[in-house]
């Protein structure tokens, strides 16, 4: 029994849903249950914590559920082994602090926390990591504008970039205009319906 | 937006126990952006006692660039142009990366020859990392000439790096898939005699700096991190297998064809500055190892994944083909379209453990690109070194950490 | 050579015998143009390429630039090497400020000058909107002998030998004429 089949099975036995991608394994935890588990995976023997990051899930085609996600990246240097124990959260939700597991958390949490503004109860020094000061807002955040300012050219005319770019995720025709054929793998918008990643079967391949 | 009691300013400065009537306040000194020594734009917020530092207070993001949110809006072929501008000094360790992570989302075959050079490649940009690291280390601690010596060997490096992608500095070679295309004549002789002449300049450096005084006293014994202090910190790269850990990603967990080839690891036990000097050392000529035994074994064969839904198809196809057309139009305008899920793999750059993880919504753009950055967990690691150091070792102790900015601000 | 003959020798033969003429003007900028120290202003990788430009291949020090100061009181010319993050801009300012009149200021690589590739929430578009800016260089990241060639330039405006593409001069030091 390896040591991540191991802590998955103790992390169940806690509430903990598994789940298995090109042989990355990851446990759902709660979060009340989020520093036990974290800490029993330690104690098991994964040492050495990698990352602490978020993913927002706003704009995920067909995602239910809560809105972000905060993943515990931990590695065993004996074993040689990864694990990633994942916690979803509704926008102001707070999580619980690990920095006294690993100071090395110190960083990471406080960088989740500019990004996404998930707080972090129990944090030594919560401040902004990485944005300026008079930055309102969480950039990591999907409705956080990326903020392009569009080019202007000699002649006068204004580029917008964000109208290079519609067309390549095919919610617009773009510069281009095209809209037919199957565009596949779109984020969804109100009222159009998600078309999948497999083929239409019509010999239309990519 | 969100601020509560929690959240506030920057820690006031500590005041040391009352004694009798007076109370020490330990002083605050500020040691700006913009410095000479500080390796980029890091700014650190010191609190001294006397000439000993009481705490350290690293304040990042001057050179915040937004990386992550800009590359969830281009295709995954044109992170590749965002991910080298990281780590600009190991600028093919972040390709390599970002194209193993993509290429596992996607279920690429890379081709041997393409795995190969790659190989050579993030090696040879390993080497102009450490030699960038002597030069400007030395030069933080006072010695002018090592910097001409590893800067000479660097342009070596760079001239070969620009024979075979045309530029210097942030490539744009690796592509989803393999490489953009073949490496020229010349590549072979040129590396070749890069490694002939290249252990007798490492036999130079050395003795430049190697039982020197000055060095010696400003290097042994200082900044030590144990190993348990190391691991808690976070601690990964040169750094930590300087402290007695013995974590090399390409050992453990070999990509890219890392595997077949025969090299050390080399572990310090001590920890201190002067072994995280020495360990880069090695680090370069084990590097020298992988890259003579990858140009032994290069053979003849594609350099890009054949699949045509992940590389354009080669020019003289598209004369004849209508599919090659479609393929090319698809690609160039939209780009490949990778299976939901999301993929995470570490690799060793010059720093220390580095990863791309892709979160794939199906469509062209990734939906979340997160990257875990050496540096900028590195970085928290001035606390145990340098806290009980003199302030004049607090240069040496950034110097062997090896930050860069860019990597750390992402 | 007697006194009385400056005033009735020809400029030609005074000139081989060792005696120039000039304005105090013409040269003190000579004197300026070939003696440009810059402050380090090294942010990222155009940094890299700027120190490369100071190695022995590349010698930017044979053109004046001697010594990078550290401290921009010391200092001629600011190269704005990489990109300016909004963090940044107010410490540019700052030390741009420190600087002693006559100073110019290179922005050097695409980021510097227009933003680069990234054009999103930190990045300043253009760093002229923060300093005024001499000379622009394209790149990413410049090659080093494209910085050389952008000192030379700089010495040429200093002279007072630049001109802009109707002929008319370009100011000695752009941030007078703001």
């Amino acid at each position: 029994m390896s040591l991540v089949e191991q802590v998955v099975d103790q992390l169940k036995a806690r509430g903990g849903k598994p789940g298995e991608f090109k042989e990355m394994v990851s446990v759902t935890v709660d979060k009340e249950t989020l520093v036990d588990s974290v800490e029993a995976a330690k104690n098991a023997g994964f040492a050495m914590i990698s990352d602490i990051f978020g993913i927002d899930y706003l704009e995920y085609p067909g995602h239910q559920g809560k809105r972000f996600t905060v993943a515990y990246n931990l590695y065993s240097f004996e074993k040689n082994e990864r694990i990633f124990i994942r916690v979803n959260l509704e926008d102001g939700e707070t999580l619980p602090t690990i920095t006294h597991l690993w100071k090395g958390a110190n960083f990471m949490e406080r960088e989740v926390y500019d990004m996404f503004g998930v707080q972090f109860e129990g944090h030594p020094d919560l401040r902004k990591l990485i944005t300026p000061e008079d930055l309102d807002g969480h950039p990591h955040r999907k409705d956080f504008p990326l903020g392009e300012t569009p080019t202007l050219f000699n002649d006068g005319r204004f580029l917008d970039p964000a109208a290079f770019r519609a067309g390549m995720t095919g919610e617009s025709g773009g510069l281009t205009g095209f809209t037919g054929g199957a565009r596949k793998g779109v984020r969804s918008e109100q009222g159009r319906e998600i078309i999948s990643h497999e083929t239409t079967g019509e010999g239309g391949q990519t | 937006m969100t601020m509560n009691a929690n959240v506030g300013a920057m820690p006031q400065a500590t005041t040391k126990e009352g004694e009798g009537p007076f109370e020490t306040k330990y002083m605050r000194v500020n040691v700006g952006p913009q410095h000479p020594s500080t390796h980029g734009v890091l700014r650190l917020v010191v609190d001294l006692d006397g000439e000993r530092i009481a705490r350290i207070i690293p304040q990042i993001g001057y050179l915040h660039t937004g990386f992550e949110k800009t590359m969830e809006n281009r295709t995954y072929q044109q992170g590749v142009t965002y991910s080298n501008r990281m780590d600009y000094l190991h600028g093919f360790g972040h390709d390599l990366a970002y194209c193993l992570s993509a290429e596992k989302l996607i279920d690429a075959q890379v081709p041997v020859r393409a795995q190969r050079i790659r190989v050579i490649l993030t090696e040879l940009n390993r080497i102009a990392s450490h030699l960038v690291f002597f030069g400007t280390g030395l030069l933080d601690m006072g010695a002018l000439t090592p910097f001409f010596y590893t800067m000479r060997e660097r342009e070596d490096i760079l001239d070969i790096f620009e024979m075979v992608c045309g530029v210097r500095m942030n490539y744009g070679y690796f592509r989803v898939g393999g490489l953009s295309r073949d490496i020229p004549e010349g590549f072979e002789g040129a590396v070749r005699s890069f490694l002939a002449s290249f252990p007798a300049m490492l036999d130079q450096y050395s003795t430049l700096f190697e039982n020197n005084d000055i060095f010696v006293n400003r290097t042994k014994g200082i900044g030590i991190i144990t190993k348990e202090q190391a691991i808690d910190y976070g601690l990964t790269g040169s750094s930590l297998r300087a402290s007695g850990v013995g974590l090399d990603y390409r050992k453990a967990q070999p990509y890219s064809g890392y595997e077949d080839y025969d090299f050390g690891v080399p572990v310090y036990p001590t920890g201190d500055v002067r072994s995280r000097f020495w360990i880069r050392f090695d680090e370069m000529k084990e590097s020298m190892k992988i890259i003579r035994q990858a140009l032994n074994r290069l053979e003849p064969g594609p350099v890009k994944d054949p699949d045509r839904r992940i590389s354009l198809p080669p020019r003289s196809e598209l004369e004849n083909s209508m599919e090659a057309v479609i393929f090319h139009f698809k690609l160039v305008t939209e780009g490949f379209h990778p299976p939901r899920g999301e993929v995470y793999v570490p690799t060793e750059s010059a720093r220390g453990e580095l990863g791309y993880y892709l979160v794939s919504d199906g469509g062209s753009m990734p939906y979340r690109v997160k990257v875990r950055v050496p540096s900028l967990i590195n970085l928290q690691s001035l606390e145990p070194s340098c806290i009980g150091g003199l302030f004049a070792d607090m240069v040496a102790n950034i110097a062997s950490f090896d930050p860069v900015m860019g990597d750390v601000d992402k | 050579m007697a006194l009385a003959d400056l005033f009735t020798h020809d400029i030609q033969e005074l000139e081989n015998e060792g005696i120039l003429f000039s304005n105090l003007e013409k040269l003190i900028a000579w004197g300026r143009s070939n003696s440009l120290w810059p402050a380090t202003f090294g942010l990222a990788c155009c940094a890299i390429e700027m120190m490369q430009s100071t190695n022995s291949r590349n010698d930017l020090a044979r053109f004046g630039s001697e010594v990078f100061r550290a401290s921009p009181r010391q200092s001629d010319v600011m190269i704005v090497a990489g990109r300016l993050s909004k963090k940044m801009a107010p410490v540019m300012k700052r030390v741009y400020d420190q600087m002693p009149d006559p100073k110019w200021v290179i922005s050097m690589g695409a980021c510097a000058s227009s933003g680069g590739m990234f054009n999103n929430y930190a990045i300043v578009q253009n760093v002229d909107s923060v300093v005024p800016v001499d000379i622009y260089v394209p790149g990413c990241p410049p090659r080093p002998e494209a910085l050389v060639y952008a000192v030379m330039q700089l010495q040429k405006k200093v002279r007072g030998e630049a001109f802009d593409e109707r002929g008319v001069e370009l100011p000695m030091v752009e941030g007078w004429s703001r």
